[in-house]
């Protein structure tokens, strides 16, 4: 059979007990809910038929559309309309680009489902075809570590971490580099995501903040993570889980900068001794690099302005803010 | 070459045709020559342009970049580029205003915080073939401003010496630069290689100069480098047939003990060295773009040279917290002093606030720093 005839087939009634229950070797659908589908069919019915092949015994196995058939199990109906394969009648690469343009025709796929494009079309594409031709497709850089990455997702055995990609809870950042971590690290770093919400940022950031800590000191990321004040921070009652998220972070750049989270707190304390008046800021210029600080008023009107000066004009507290990098000083 | 071996050489195509080509070839005889036709692309006129590592992906969860550096391959090119350009300083910090002769790109050597890791778009060690015809026209602009002193140096993008036994530059370059009196030309390395310069009858307006650091860091992080010790000798040779010599504590890398280190350094100097005969020493710390940190990472697993605090730089490259630098510079600074008033010391890509607090001084500006080089030159040269 033509591969394009398909989308002139007449779709016939298959009872649901005929249909394979697996998603099938096709499948391309991850982490989905199937509520809006259902409400979807039940209010206006099945506007495009699955895509079934014949697989012996009376048997269908489901080409395209699993979503749709799960959905019609749900409503118990008995049947579902179909365009029907004969066996042998495609090839299997067919069949995949079958379900992946039946995808792609009505929505996104997410980044696990991307994986499972890929992997699936590189048991019969040559690479060069993969990356020319379907990264783009599935708006990805045609980049052989891209391919690779999302390989690497779909075959991820862990569910949970699949799930997490999917939520945008795990950056394919962190993904990656779970990828090269030990179990026990790697369980480690899991539980600490899933225990706090930290934005992919923020995830980048940790992993700076982790992987460099753990080559100063020759420790490994159970043992970093496993620090009692890491294990206060999550038990902390009062913090909320932003708060406890920042607050870890907090810890581990302290740690890996100390120097600098030395002289920022030396330099808050400083500026908290200066009484400045009420909307009268001095900010530390970005890591001290530069040898200037900027003072910040917020007011009102011009009047409110001159008070806030004559205010700082009289402080006789400003000169204790000195160079901190003065020779001796 | 001791610690290194050519395998294959590339020939750009045209290449062929220059008398360099076939001189190279000569010195590495049963070498494989491959030739490389109609592969050429305008990359090569943007040699120094691109921040692009090469990439090669596996399929063993190895994403990260992976240049493949090519240090064992030798490909001779027709450069089409500027030969002679100013050094990439900042507007942030002071630049010493040097003028970077583009003889090759890329190094044998494999120091483990180069930034050549990064800075390349293309592997291999690169050789340009056309010096001898361009250089014509860099002394052309040399000598068309007579009153200007031109410092220029090879050193930037390879080192100067690690393959003059297979290129002889210096036996092009010495006596073009060494008869002209507003240049000096300084040959940086971290080789024993000077067989050439001391065969050669040139040594005005030469400065033959050596990167130091402390030995923890030769010993770790400059892998297939002499070592310091070996470094010095060789110093001391040239100095003692005449050459005038130069030093760069460039980069510092704050380590465990690292001001024993530096000062072990500093004792091996006393030992081999006349600092009479230093025109300039310079001083920086280990900055790098953030691109190659994950390229060290990969490349040199077990390095020590990221665990310093470094943050982002006016100029956004990373470099180590301020107060952590001018501790490197100060005491680098005074101990030198005690060994010798005046050695020409230097910082490299420094803000004003910096030189004043470390050095007791600053030129202000890349002007200042130009002029302060400049009068170094002509006091040691004349």
């Amino acid at each position: 059979m033509e591969i394009r005839k398909i989308a002139g087939a007449t779709p016939h009634g298959v009872g649901l007990n005929n249909i394979d229950d697996s998603p099938g070797p096709c499948c391309m659908s991850f982490g989905f809910d199937l509520k809006p589908l259902i409400l979807s069919i039940d209010t206006i019915g099945l506007i495009n038929s699955p895509v079934l092949i014949e697989s012996g015994q009376g048997k269908m196995t489901i080409i395209a559309g699993f979503r749709r058939v799960q959905a019609f199990k749900y409503l118990k109906r008995d049947e579902i309309p179909c365009r029907i394969l004969l066996e042998n009648s495609v090839s299997h690469l067919e069949c995949i680009l079958i379900n992946l343009h039946d995808n792609l025709s009505t929505r996104k796929l997410n980044d696990v489902e991307k994986g499972m494009v890929l992997s699936r079309l590189s048991l019969y594409l040559p690479e060069s075809e993969i990356l020319e031709h379907y990264m783009p497709l599935l708006d990805l850089p045609s980049r052989r570590e891209t391919l690779f990455l999302f390989m690497a997702l779909e075959s991820e055995p862990d569910v949970f971490v699949k799930e997490s990609v999917v939520r945008g809870s795990l950056s394919l950042k962190t993904f990656k580099r779970l990828l090269k971590m030990d179990h026990e690290s790697r369980t480690h770093v899991l539980n600490l995501l899933s225990s706090l919400k930290f934005n992919s940022n923020q995830q980048t950031q940790l992993f700076e903040y982790l992987i460099d800590l753990k080559h100063i000191h020759d420790k490994s990321l159970s043992e970093l993570l496993g620090d009692i004040s890491i294990k206060r921070i999550l038990s902390d009652e009062n913090l909320n889980m932003p708060q406890k998220a920042k607050a870890v972070l907090g810890f581990f750049r302290s740690k890996r900068f100390p120097t600098l989270a030395d002289a920022e707190s030396t330099f808050r304390k400083k500026v908290s001794r200066l009484g400045l008046p009420k909307g009268v800021k001095i900010v530390q210029s970005r890591f001290f690099e530069a040898p200037y600080h900027r003072l910040e008023i917020r007011f009102r009107e011009g009047e409110d302005l001159k008070k806030k000066i004559e205010q700082l004009t009289r402080s006789d507290r400003l000169e204790t803010l000195r160079d901190p990098w003065e020779e001796g000083g | 070459m001791s610690n290194f071996q050519i395998k294959k050489v590339l020939l750009d195509a045209g290449t062929s045709l220059h008398i360099q080509t076939e001189k190279i070839l000569s010195r590495l005889p049963g070498v494989p020559v491959q030739y490389i036709e109609g592969i050429r692309s305008k990359r090569n006129n943007d040699e120094f342009g691109s921040s692009a590592p090469e990439t090669a992906c596996t399929q063993d969860n190895t994403f990260e970049h992976k240049p493949r550096l090519g240090k064992d391959t030798l490909h001779l090119i027709s450069y089409k580029g500027e030969f002679l350009k100013p050094c990439p300083g900042t507007r942030e910090y002071i630049c010493c205003g040097y003028q970077i002769l583009n003889v090759a790109t890329n190094c044998p050597l494999d120091c483990s915080y180069c930034i050549l890791q990064a800075y390349f778009n293309q592997p291999n060690l690169r050789v340009f073939v056309n010096l001898e015809e361009e250089l014509k026209r860099v002394l052309h602009v040399i000598d068309s401003e007579p009153d200007r002193i031109f410092r220029v140096g090879t050193g930037e993008f390879t080192d100067s010496l690690a393959v003059d036994p297979i290129t002889c530059w210096s036996d092009l370059l010495l006596p073009a630069f060494s008869k002209r009196k507003n240049v000096v030309l300084e040959l940086k390395t971290k080789t024993t290689n000077i067989e050439r310069l001391l065969d050669s009858k040139y040594r005005d307006r030469i400065i033959v100069s050596w990167s130091l650091n402390s030995p923890y860091i030769a010993a770790r992080e400059e892998h297939g480098a002499a070592s310091l010790k070996n470094r010095l000798k060789a110093a001391r040779q040239c100095q003692s047939e005449g050459y005038i010599l130069g030093f760069h504590f460039d980069p510092l890398i704050s380590h465990p003990r690292w001001k024993e280190g530096y000062l072990k350094t500093l004792d091996l100097m006393d030992k081999y060295i006349d600092p009479e005969k230093i025109i300039w020493i310079s001083i920086g710390s280990f900055r790098y773009m953030p691109g190659l940190k994950p390229i060290i990472r990969r490349r040199h697993p077990k390095t020590c040279v990221l665990n310093g605090e470094f943050i982002m730089g006016l100029d956004g490259k990373m470099r180590y917290f301020k107060p952590i630098r001018l501790d490197l510079y100060r005491f680098l600074r005074e101990n030198l002093e005690k060994w010798h008033p005046d050695l020409g010391l230097y910082l490299c890509m420094e803000s004003d606030d910096v030189w004043q607090k470390s050095m007791g001084w600053s030129p202000g500006n890349t002007t200042g720093l130009s002029h302060y080089l400049d009068k170094r030159v002509l006091k040691i040269f004349g």
